[in-house]
């Protein structure tokens, strides 16, 4: 066989060649992407937040401050105190879950005007939650809608709380938006999940005589647990990013500025870049924290059933064998 | 084989695309820095004023002091333009007087000379980009650049001594004793009210007083009761808020030093001065008002866009916000001529004070020809003195010698008008950045400290003394941050 000196051109036109400028090219261009639009940015962020510094200060006028802004972060009355908010968010995403799971579970099966329903229940998720700010700025206002209709139900004005004015009450009615806006998608979500269901699970538990609700614990939720931990850890981490009800509603003001909105605050009226950058890497750090918490928990919950059964059946075998 | 070749393009590109597409969440903030507020009232640019610059005015020309309109040089021939942000003065839908309407007289007075003008909805930007690009023309309002480059763009009017005796605010563009800018026209602060609710609930004389105020307040509520709102705070819009800040400097202390540059100096300079006025009596008359249940019942949804149409109909008695509210309170109902406006009610030593500053000035292009920068001279004087422009729009009168108010401020004469002084040389960026370390943003946004008084009023929950504590602790600490000096 004839050596050939090797040639670019070639190797460039011939299979291998075109084979690997592609998996290469797969590789390097996202990665790149990726590395330009989403890490080198974060990075940046990461550097502001050590330095004291605004956003038209020239790089040489910036005032490096080492951990002084995350101290600051942990130190202020109003950071952390915004976080305790998060805590209704929270709460309300749980709330939220359980109803859209509940009204999943109905709507999965043979319903009147099921898709009816689901279309007006999926519906607010369509609206923009600025325009959602807007609907329920008014709906709340004393004596409009909310007011209005509770008034047909036979309440007093007088005895009805100030929605967004009680301090007490403001955050519920805040959440209750938020609640409202996304059930009906975490609902479809549900649906879609239960439609794959095996039906003849049922048929074969109808037989066994288990009820609807043994039918829920043992077939349903087993088989959509991947989804309904997913839709925990997103409406978790956006109850700890929650921003646009407060923001629209209420701007932040009288006691509903979440942690979002303080960082909002801080960042672009005070231009304390630093700071904002600060506690954005905290509430990062949180999230990530309450994420890998949340993992493990679903860990525990849904292995539990399996390993348990799986531990005792070899168990039962070994002592099957130990007897033999 | 080439078709598949085209399709692993393609594909590849795709996906880059999608991947581009999912952005990340912890992307560093935008670099917008810009609070914009509604407010098109008085804009207080930071104008230094140090180093030499050579006296620009030519020397063939007839100075705007020198020049009386109608006598001299009404033969001269010239075509000039003018730049503006007037975009409603090219309307005709619109009910002001037109640009057409000002040049038609302007030319019976001076028939040979051609005013071209052009006006732009982006005013402030495009303005900057036409003066870098240099040619651009006569006449055009000054956009926001540096006091030290004024001599490169523009033509000076004369010394600051001799036009201060001429016209208003005529130190808002001047850099080392020279003019560059005069004013089309100004704005002074003050509280926009419904005279019909004022005179209906006994209050014939208008307040001058925080007491005074807080008495008329009360009278409104015991005469109307729920029906009308004595003091609609607008709480919930958030900038109509930071409004209030506009009466710390001129209005509350009768002095111009004070806002730019004395309280950047003061040991707590919001701390009750036991003279009835100053930073402390401004804000407490919201607390007070507030504490006592003069203002709206439910703050949290008030609404800015209705309440305009509820002063005009008299469901309100006052709101407090610059005096650019007054045509749109005015225009908003079929009760215009109810809609008044008055000086804040704060006495100085017996005095009445109130902010005021230009808006936009005509600033005439230092590379024009002569005989242009002639016309545009007379064009220029015209306007301030015999177009009525000021007047019409409802703004201050620039010339001093014209002592014609406008209906909006029928209630200022006898008040003193204080224009704010800049900040001195060195120091421009000193206040900005103690409200930045403060948090408290002064005229800057600060909307959330004044809604904080509100709720703290509302709830009993803070004393207002304690507030002015906060925020004084805030001041001195800020000023620790910054390294500046205490003189007082």
């Amino acid at each position: 066989m004839e050596r050939q000196a090797f040639s670019l051109r070639k190797w460039v036109k011939s299979r291998k060649g075109q084979q690997t400028i592609i998996i290469l090219a797969f590789m390097i261009i996202p990665l790149l992407l990726l590395f330009t639009f989403t890490y080198l940015p974060f990075g940046q962020m990461v550097q502001f937040s050590f330095f004291k510094m605004k956003y038209s200060t020239p790089v040489d006028k910036r005032v490096f401050v080492g951990w002084q802004n995350y101290i600051d972060v942990f130190k202020r009355k109003d950071c952390f105190s915004a976080l305790k908010l998060s805590g209704y968010y929270i709460i309300g995403a749980l709330f939220q879950l359980a109803l859209a799971l509940y009204l999943a579970t109905i709507l999965s099966f043979k319903t009147k005007g099921g898709s009816v329903f689901k279309a007006l229940m999926f519906f607010p998720f369509l609206i923009s939650g600025i325009a959602i700010g807007f609907i329920f700025k008014f709906f709340y206002t004393r004596g409009f809608v909310f007011d209005t209709v509770l008034q047909w139900c036979g309440f007093n004005l007088e005895n009805l709380p100030y929605w967004l004015k009680d301090q007490r009450i403001n955050n519920i009615a805040l959440v209750a938006t938020s609640v409202w806006r996304y059930f009906g998608q975490n609902m479809v979500l549900f649906i879609g999940a239960i439609m794959s269901v095996d039906k003849e699970m049922y048929e074969a538990a109808d037989l066994d005589g288990a009820n609807k609700f043994q039918q829920f614990f043992y077939i349903i939720l087993p088989s959509i647990k991947t989804i309904v931990t997913l839709n925990v850890i997103m409406s978790i981490t956006g109850s700890l990013s929650a921003f646009e009800p407060p923001y629209v509603i209420t701007g932040g003001a009288n006691g509903t500025g979440t942690y979002f909105v303080i960082m909002n605050e801080i960042a672009h009226v005070s231009q304390k870049v630093g700071l904002a950058s600060a506690m954005a890497v905290v509430l990062l750090m949180i999230i990530f924290a309450a994420t890998i918490l949340q993992k493990l928990f679903f860990k525990y919950v849904f292995r539990n059933a399996y390993e348990d059964s799986e531990v005792k059946h070899k168990k039962r075998v070994k002592a099957a064998k130990g007897v033999n | 084989m080439k078709l598949k070749k085209v399709m692993a393009v393609a594909m590849a590109a795709t996906m880059v695309v999608s991947l581009a597409g999912c952005g990340s969440k912890a992307d560093a903030p935008a670099a917008d820095g810009d609070t914009a507020t509604e407010a098109g009232d008085a804009e207080t640019e930071d104008t230094a004023d140090d180093a030499g610059t050579e006296d620009a005015a030519a020397d063939g020309l007839i100075s705007y002091s020198d020049l009386k309109l109608g006598e001299d040089l009404t033969d001269l021939t010239a075509t000039i333009t003018l730049f503006n942000h007037r975009t409603d003065l090219q309307n005709a839908d619109m009910p002001n007087k037109q640009w057409d309407e000002y040049l038609a007289d302007f030319n019976q007075m001076y028939p040979n000379i051609t005013v071209e003008v052009t006006t732009d909805t982006d005013y402030a930007e495009s303005a900057l980009l036409r003066l870098q690009g240099g040619d651009w023309g006569d006449i055009m309002m000054i956009p926001a650049v540096d006091a030290a480059d004024l001599s490169t763009y523009f033509l000076s009017y004369g010394d600051l001594e001799t036009l201060q005796n001429e016209v208003r605010f005529a130190d808002q563009w001047s850099y080392d004793g020279q003019v560059y800018g005069i004013p089309s026209t100004g704005t002074a602060q003050g509280v926009v009210y419904n005279k019909k609710v004022f005179e209906e609930a006994g209050v014939t004389e208008l307040p001058k007083t925080p007491d005074e105020f807080i008495a008329a307040l009360k009278a409104i509520k015991d005469k109307f009761g729920d029906e009308v709102v004595p003091l609609y705070t607008n709480y919930a819009a958030g900038w109509t808020m930071g409004a209030w800040d506009a009466y710390i400097g001129g209005t509350a202390t009768g002095d111009p030093a004070f806002q730019n540059q004395k309280m950047l100096h003061m040991s707590n300079p919001f701390a009750d001065q036991g003279n009835g006025a100053g930073v402390y009596n401004v804000y407490k008359i919201l607390y007070d008002a507030v504490a006592q249940g003069l203002t709206e019942d439910d703050y949290t949804t008030t609404d800015w866009e209705g309440c305009k149409g509820m002063i005009n109909s008299g469901k309100i008695g006052c709101m407090v916000l610059g005096s650019w509210a007054f045509p749109q309170m005015r225009d908003a109902g079929e009760n215009g001529d109810d809609i008044g406006y008055f000086s804040f009610p704060i006495t100085v030593d017996g005095k009445q004070y109130a902010s005021a500053g230009p808006d936009y000035n005509f600033g005439i292009n230092v590379n024009a020809d002569e005989t242009n920068q002639q016309a545009s001279l007379i064009f220029v004087k015209w306007m301030t003195e015999k177009s009525g422009f000021s007047y019409n729009e409802g703004g201050l009168p620039i010339s001093l010698s014209d002592n014609n108010y406008p209906d909006v401020y029928s209630a200022f004469d006898g008040i003193e008008m204080v224009a704010n002084e800049p900040s001195v040389a060195g120091e421009e960026d000193l206040l900005n950045n103690l409200n930045a370390d403060s948090e408290l943003n002064f005229n800057a946004g600060g909307d959330a400290k004044v809604q904080a008084i509100i709720e703290h009023a509302a709830n009993g929950d803070m004393s207002y003394d304690d507030i002015i504590a906060e925020w004084n602790q805030k001041w001195t600490d800020a000023q620790a941050t910054e390294g500046v000096e205490i003189t007082e």
